[in-house]
């Protein structure tokens, strides 16, 4: 895909898709070490032994509207061809992590994208979903808790439109500044 | 146009079992999976540099008529199986994207 959040975005689905009721995306970024590592981590139904090992297949997918599966096959795809490693674990009724490392300066590295755009996504697409973004770039970093929002918001629903407009753009913000701070 | 009528045609390669006698209509070009994926047209013939197992896929999805490989790359032993597995001829010429989109206008693809 053209972004990396757009990948984030088809992981985190397969997330919502295992019930997760909570989802960890980290970001790490680290020019010195010329490193992108990119995690996400959910308290889904998870995946037996047996599953886990076919899932990097597009041909395998729990879906039954169709019968090829991509989000996970384009993600490894993306992080091999830029020298870098793709990892997926899993247990059953605890969750899935899957880790994606690219090597940063390559030349086929995708950018990482309007980040904000896949978080208000997946509140759209269901709001009690508890998403912390993590992002940290050369050692500083930045952290997105829907909960602390929700705490702020009180009575008022997280995925009114004034708000979610406000919470793409105060992450896309963030982010712009972690690397602004780091120059 | 029949695809078998294109592979005599512009000399090319076929990596799967000789399953061509098939209608192409148009042609997609791009290394993009995802963007493939949103734009390529059913029945299209798809020319390409990827070989991964996901170009399997990927046409199978969208409903290619056939997966040309451009430029002589090399391709695994999964995605030829898989091919023939779901009847996806897969096709390969030395020549480039470019040249191929050539010929083919040529032919009037």
């Amino acid at each position: 895909m053209k972004e990396l959040s757009l990948h984030i975005l088809d992981l985190a689905e397969n997330s919502l898709r295992a019930k997760a009721t909570k989802i960890n995306i980290n970001i790490f970024e680290d020019t010195e070490k010329d490193l992108l590592i990119i995690e996400l981590e959910d308290n889904g139904i998870g995946m037996a032994e047996d599953l886990l090992r076919k899932v990097e297949n597009p041909f395998v997918t729990s879906r039954t509207t169709r019968k090829v599966g991509l989000g996970i096959p384009l993600m490894k795809a993306a992080a091999l061809r830029c020298e870098g490693d793709f990892k997926i674990s899993s247990e059953i009724g605890k969750g899935t992590r899957v880790i994606s490392i690219f090597k940063h300066s390559h030349i086929d590295r995708a950018p990482i994208g309007d980040i904000g755009q896949t978080i208000i996504s997946l509140i759209n697409a269901n709001e009690n979903v508890e998403i912390v973004y993590r992002h940290s770039y050369n050692g500083n970093c930045f952290v997105f808790d829907t909960r602390e929002i929700k705490k702020i918001l009180g009575n008022v629903s997280i995925n009114e439109a004034d708000i979610m407009l406000w919470i793409k753009d105060y992450i896309n913000e963030n982010v712009k500044n972690l690397y602004r701070n780091s120059q | 146009m029949r695809l078998d009528k294109i592979v005599k045609e512009l000399g090319l390669e076929v990596l799967t079992e000789r399953d061509i006698e098939k209608e192409v209509k148009g042609v997609y070009i791009g290394d993009l999976l995802s963007l493939v994926m949103a734009n390529a047209s059913e029945n299209n013939l798809w020319i390409t540099i990827q070989t991964h197992l996901n170009i399997i896929a990927v046409a199978t999805l969208v409903g290619l008529s056939a997966i040309l490989i451009a430029e002589g790359m090399e391709v695994e032993d999964e995605t030829i199986k898989k091919a023939n597995e779901v009847k996806i001829p897969i096709l390969r010429s030395k020549l480039s994207a470019y040249e191929l989109a050539c010929r083919l206008y040529e032919l009037g693809v």
